[in-house]
Order: structure tokens, then sequence, then C-alpha cells
């Protein structure tokens, strides 16, 4: 049958459009970023009309965000948050630290830049974002998932080899669990 | 004016040689050699009532080879916080514990040891107090390299091909020169 997303078919098309309007988010409240959540959730800015909504375990959840520079002790926990989600999932990262260490690029304690270690869909810049900036990424977003185009857990599986060398580099002692994700 | 801390600062003087002076309005600052630190903060705990350890901090005179460390104590009675500084050496930096005195200065010794390397003979407590996995020199010091050190163990970005130069790109806009005095901080 033919359709006008000619790339995609109906049951794609129809998986992808119930995606993207029920994002449940794990918000991984680091850096400065993590103010901004509760004001985009609640009544004010409402992205929950968006289908936007708190999870209350990386296992529920859909979209991982990561709201500001990461310590590399954080950034341990974040991958296994990350690890422990489930496909399909998707990262959002806030703010410059995440895109190029931020204020914070010559610490010795926070990574530079994320995309080495976890994949990203989407970049959301400033430092820090305001609640239409973060609305404005989950767009993007559900953009990205309504055209078939996220998909942050493959892009993670094929790579790993890249990403756990990369991430040995910044956690050098290497006491983490195998997820089965 | 100043009565209460002038006093303070006479007893402390007559007990124990030290010099010190009264910084100003209910702050007093004395100093004196590591050896004696502990006989007087033991002191000024028991008998004088500054039962409140602040915090205990450290500051690197790199160029003078040596560590200042800063004992801050605060009386509830006299309303007085009294500074007990002393500086020891640089290598190797050793201090006298002062745990028995105060269970919390534990965990500002343990801190002191993981951020500067200061050892502090007898203090019990794991080695790894904050940081994690670390296994080069102490990053509080001032002469370890923070972007040095950065940019070998995190990756940078790489800027963008199209990337402009925000004064010179204003400046040719709007037809003004950049003065002499600032023209190193342009980009090439
Ligand atoms: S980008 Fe700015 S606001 Fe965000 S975590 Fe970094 S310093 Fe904080």
């Amino acid at each position: 049958m033919e359709n006008k997303r000619n790339s995609q078919t109906i049951a794609e098309y129809i998986k992808n459009w119930s995606r993207k309007h029920s994002l449940f988010i794990m918000a991984y409240g680091t850096g400065c970023g993590a103010i901004e959540i509760p004001a985009t959730l609640t009544s004010r800015y409402d992205a929950e009309r968006l289908g936007i909504r708190g999870a209350a375990t990386p296992r529920q959840a859909d979209v991982l965000l990561i709201t500001g520079y990461l310590a590399t002790k954080t950034l341990k926990r974040v991958i296994r948050v990350y690890e422990q989600m489930q496909d399909p999932k998707y990262v959002i990262a806030f703010g410059s630290c995440t895109i190029n260490g931020g204020m914070y690029y010559d610490s010795y304690n926070t990574i530079n830049v994320l995309e080495k270690y976890i994949p990203v869909d989407v970049y959301i810049n400033g430092c820090m974002p305001r609640p239409e900036a973060v609305i404005a990424g989950f767009q993007q977003l559900q953009d990205k998932i309504a055209r078939g185009e996220a998909d942050n857990g493959t892009r993670y599986k094929e790579n790993l080899e890249w990403y756990r060398a990369n991430q040995h580099r910044v956690i050098k002692n290497w006491r983490m669990p195998d997820y089965n994700w | 004016m100043l009565e209460k801390e002038q006093k303070l600062l006479e007893i402390l003087k007559s007990a124990f040689q030290v010099e010190g002076k009264v910084i100003r309005n209910r702050r007093v600052e004395i100093w004196d050699h590591k050896e004696m630190v502990p006989a007087i903060l033991l002191m000024v705990k028991t008998q004088l009532g500054y039962k409140h350890l602040n915090h205990i901090t450290c500051i690197d005179w790199l160029e003078e080879g040596k560590f200042q460390l800063v004992y801050t104590v605060f009386s509830h009675t006299d309303k007085l916080t009294l500074f007990v500084k002393t500086k020891i050496d640089r290598d190797p930096a050793i201090m006298p514990n002062i745990d028995d005195i105060w269970d919390q200065a534990n965990t500002y010794e343990r801190e002191l040891r993981e951020m500067y390397g200061i050892e502090f003979p007898g203090l019990v407590g794991d080695q790894e107090f904050i940081l994690e996995d670390w296994d080069e020199m102490p990053p509080m010091r001032r002469d370890f390299k923070t972007d040095v050190y950065a940019e070998k163990t995190f990756f940078a970005q790489p800027g963008r091909e199209d990337a402009q130069d925000v004064r010179e790109t204003i400046t040719k806009r709007s037809g003004e020169e950049i003065p002499e005095f600032a023209k190193k901080y342009s980009r090439d």
C-alpha cells in the first residue's frame, strides 16, 4: 500500500507516531539545568500537553535528560542509568556543558563532550536553556522520532566498543554491572 | 571598642607567646608553628569556650613552598571568631592530627589529604574521600595543571568552521577600530 511518508511502512508510521506522543522522561538532575525541569513540566509551560511526563525508574523511561555538566563520578552513574533503559530510548543533553564543556572546559573532574560517552539525539544549547528552548528541543526529538531517525539504542549497541573505550579513559577502575538492554 | 578582642589576644599572647592581631570587630587571628597548633586549639576549646570548629582551610603558597592552614573556631558565649594560622612545608606536607579534639576535624583532614596531599599522622579513614580512582597529583595543589589534565583526559570539541571573532565582526560592521592594547585578545 502506498503511503505519503513513503520511506516508512504504515506499521512503522503508526509506531513512531505513538512513540512520539508519549515520552516518559528520566531527568538525571546534574548541573544547573535540573531547575528548569519543574518549570517545564508544571502548569506554566505544561509539557504534559505534548505527552512529556516524568518516569519513576530508568526501566520505565524513554528519554534520558542530562541537564548540565557531568562530573566523572556522575558519568559512571549516568552510564548505569542509560544502560538500564530499554529500547527505544533517547537522550537529550542540555546546555553548553554537555556540548563542549561550557565554562568547565578545563576542569579536572567534568567531562567535556557527552557524545563521546553515550549517544545523544538532541542538544539544547544555552547556559541554561529556558523552558521554551527545552520544549523546542523535545519537539525536535519528536520530529526525529516521527521520521524514524531516532536510533539511539542501536547506535550504542553497534558502536559499543568505541563508547566503552572512551568510558574507560575516564572511569579508570571499571566495576560496573552488565545490564540486559 | 574591640575590648573583647583585645582581651582574647592578650590571653593567647601571654599563654603561648604567639603573634597575632585583631582583624576587626569579632575577628581575631593568631599565627604560630605547626607543633603549637593542637595545644592552642585544645586550650581555646577547653578553657576559653571556643567549642565550635567552623572549618579548616588550606592555602597553597607555591612560590614560598609552603601550605598555610587556617583553623577557624567560634565561641558561642563571646561571639568571637578566632583564626589560628600556621605555615607548613609543602614537601613533605605533614601536620599534627587534631581529630581527637574535634571529631569533625576528621572530615576536613581527609579532604585536605586528598585535595592537597597533606599527611596527618594517625588519621583514620579511607584514603579515597571525594574523588574516585584518582591517580594524579592532588588536584588542588597549584602546580597541578588542570587544563593540561583535562586536555589529555577528556575530548575537546573542535570549533565551528564558520565561527567568527565576535569583536572583529562587530567593529568591522560598525567601522570602528580595535584599540592597540586590546589587539592581543583577537584570534589571530
Ligand atoms: S551549561 Fe551553564 S547552566 Fe548548564 S550546567 Fe553548564 S554552567 Fe550550568
